[in-house]
């Protein structure tokens, strides 16, 4: 088995006496589309933020690529290869669509993004990373538009769009289809299965048909600990599963 | 897609800013029209000085207000101590006029590094009150300093010299005019680098932070840096915009370090129009020339200045340049209906 791209031992974030997330240990392994499920409150989401930093966590260890970076910030994440699309869609609202991309795009730069003398024609990867990425989302007609006129369904794609920008190893994203219409969910699923060729994908997600269909490795959540771990098949298999969901209505 | 469809939906979705970016040569030329014809229309050329200078500080200003999105009080800080830094060292030291301007503008942009550093662990009403807390001391350590500043008196006897290359004059700045001609260089100069610092990758990421700086955290952006190295440059551009007044008035009172110056900096960029660099003009010149003619009608014209505020606060948010933007919107919309009609 290679070694894992992102690995959590024992990561605990508590509220108080409270645990969101409690003792979990996830392994990402490369090129994979990995899935987090669980019933509503299970801490996927409180999970997610621990990985990208929004979150200081209250114990254990987050590694990339073998590296800590448990005390890094968001911004330093991103900048070894991870980047994260939002489950509330957040853009640059009265930016074009192009600059949304170019900025995410731009990001990486590090320091070079504060050079401000030089011409933004000087930095023109960024812009061709933006059109590249403008085509693939089917958004060129669109490009010129502000962010904020998009439909829905259009900024959660611009949403994922921003994220990939960045050509990150480790995309993490957080429920990518909240609130689209039925309509542009194939969409969506789509471009997901497209991106787990090219990246590791982490994956938080409600719609089970999504995930069921795309995801080489399932992590069941529940009350904040791993209930289960395996192929889709597997999980579907498995009686705890059932029990942690319908337990709920039952 | 049909583009006479979308066409009318974008001019007015697309945010104003969009719009300011769209016409940077006209807008440029219009500046330096501006500057050019201010001296033949004022009423003297001090009072066009005075208005460049100001409007030198409100564009230190909008690159805060404007372009980050952060409302700063710091302003008077950096105005305050370009004055002293360049009198001083043109006293003490009998400095020559452009390092004295280069020792105000690395004051002003060393301090308000400092001050932005410290400010900007805060956000919303919190970083507005640490600014203002700043400037409350800064006016006291001056006021306290009064050996150096002359306190409640000011500083007098600020000189002017000339522009001169190794002891060499070449012009001499006495007269008002000759000055203006130098402060009006200066300006388009700082015009146009802060419309280079507004096109970089730099100024595209501070628009960024100001739409939505969470998310300009998540794609990378250490937003602390921007947030200073904008601090940095507008404090520049202030001290450097104080040391010219101080030049101009030939003296360095306290008040340039007052709360009031920043608040006054604030109206102009607010007034003019924040997020674009014409405005910074317009807004100056609106200010200046209002004071300068109601002051001498009725001494509480500052109560109606007020009024004016509070009406482009209200009903013209993107400031005069705003208004005049959309004025030109509606006529261009109306020629277009007429020409449709036809």
């Amino acid at each position: 088995m290679t070694s894992p791209l992102l690995e959590t031992r024992d990561l605990t974030l508590a509220y108080g006496a409270f645990h969101a997330v409690d003792g979990v240990g996830l392994c990402i392994q490369p090129g994979t589309i990995h899935s987090v499920i669980g019933p509503n409150g299970a801490g996927k989401t409180s999970l997610f933020h621990c990985l990208t930093g929004e979150r200081r966590i209250s114990g254990g260890q987050i590694l990339f690529d073998g590296r800590d970076i448990t005390r890094r910030p968001a911004h330093g994440r991103v900048a070894l290869g991870m980047a994260r699309s939002f489950q509330i869609t957040s853009l640059f609202q009265n930016l074009s669509v192009r600059e949304n991309l170019r900025l995410a795009a731009q990001g990486t730069a590090g320091w070079r993004a504060l050079d401000f003398w030089r011409r933004l024609d000087s930095h023109r990867r960024h812009a061709a990373t933006a059109d590249e990425m403008l085509e693939r989302l089917a958004l060129t007609a669109r490009a010129e538009l502000p962010a904020g006129t998009l439909s829905h369904g259009q900024q959660r794609i611009l949403e994922v769009g921003m994220a990939i920008c960045a050509r990150p190893r480790l995309l993490l994203l957080d429920e990518p289809t909240s609130g689209m219409g039925v309509d542009d969910i194939p969409t969506m699923t789509r471009l997901i299965a497209e991106l787990g060729r090219d990246h590791t994908v982490l994956l938080i997600e409600h719609n089970m048909s999504i995930v069921m269909s795309i995801s080489d490795t399932i992590t069941v959540m529940n009350r904040g600990q791993i209930l289960v771990e395996g192929t889709p098949q597997a999980v579907r298999e498995d009686a705890r599963v059932r029990t942690a969901y319908l337990g709920e209505a039952a | 897609m049909n583009p006479k469809l979308t066409t009318p939906a974008r001019g007015d979705s697309r945010p104003a800013n969009a719009i300011f970016r769209r016409r940077p040569a006209a807008t440029t030329l219009a500046m330096l029209a501006v500057v050019i014809a201010l001296p033949l229309v004022v009423p003297s050329a001090t009072l066009a000085c005075e208005i460049l200078i100001f409007a030198m500080a409100v564009l230190g200003c909008n690159l805060l207000l404007g372009y980050t999105g952060l409302l700063s009080f710091g302003q008077a800080i950096f105005f305050g101590s370009g004055a002293y830094v360049a009198a001083l060292a043109m006293i003490h030291w009998q400095v020559g006029l452009f390092t004295a301007l280069l020792l105000a503008a690395a004051a002003g942009g060393l301090l308000a590094l400092l001050v932005g550093a410290l400010a900007i662990r805060r956000t919303g009403i919190y970083f507005v009150m640490l600014t203002l807390a700043l400037t409350q001391m800064a006016y006291f350590i001056a006021y306290t300093l009064s050996d150096w500043t002359g306190g409640d008196n000011g500083l007098l006897d600020v000189p002017r010299p000339p522009v001169a290359i190794g002891g060499f004059t070449l012009f001499d700045l006495e007269s008002p005019l000759a000055f203006y001609g130098l402060v009006a260089v200066l300006f388009v100069f700082l015009y146009l680098g802060a419309r280079r610092v507004i096109d970089s990758a730099f100024g595209s990421t501070l628009l960024a932070i100001r739409e939505n700086e969470a998310r300009a955290a998540a794609v990378g952006y250490d937003t602390r840096h921007f947030k200073i190295l904008a601090f940095a440059l507008s404090g520049a551009v202030t001290g450097l915009a104080g040391a010219l007044y101080a030049m101009l008035l030939n003296f360095a009172p306290l008040s340039n370090i007052e709360l009031p110056m920043s608040e006054q900096i604030l109206i102009m960029t607010i007034i003019g129009g924040t997020g674009s660099l014409f405005g910074s003009l317009l807004g100056a010149g609106t200010i200046v020339i209002l004071g300068d003619l109601l002051s001498a009608l009725w001494p509480r014209w500052m109560l109606l200045l007020g009024v004016a505020l509070i009406a482009v606060v209200m009903f013209m948010r993107g400031g005069l340049w705003g208004g005049l933007e959309s004025l030109g919107r509606r006529r261009a919309g109306a020629a277009r209906k007429t020409q449709e009609d036809a």
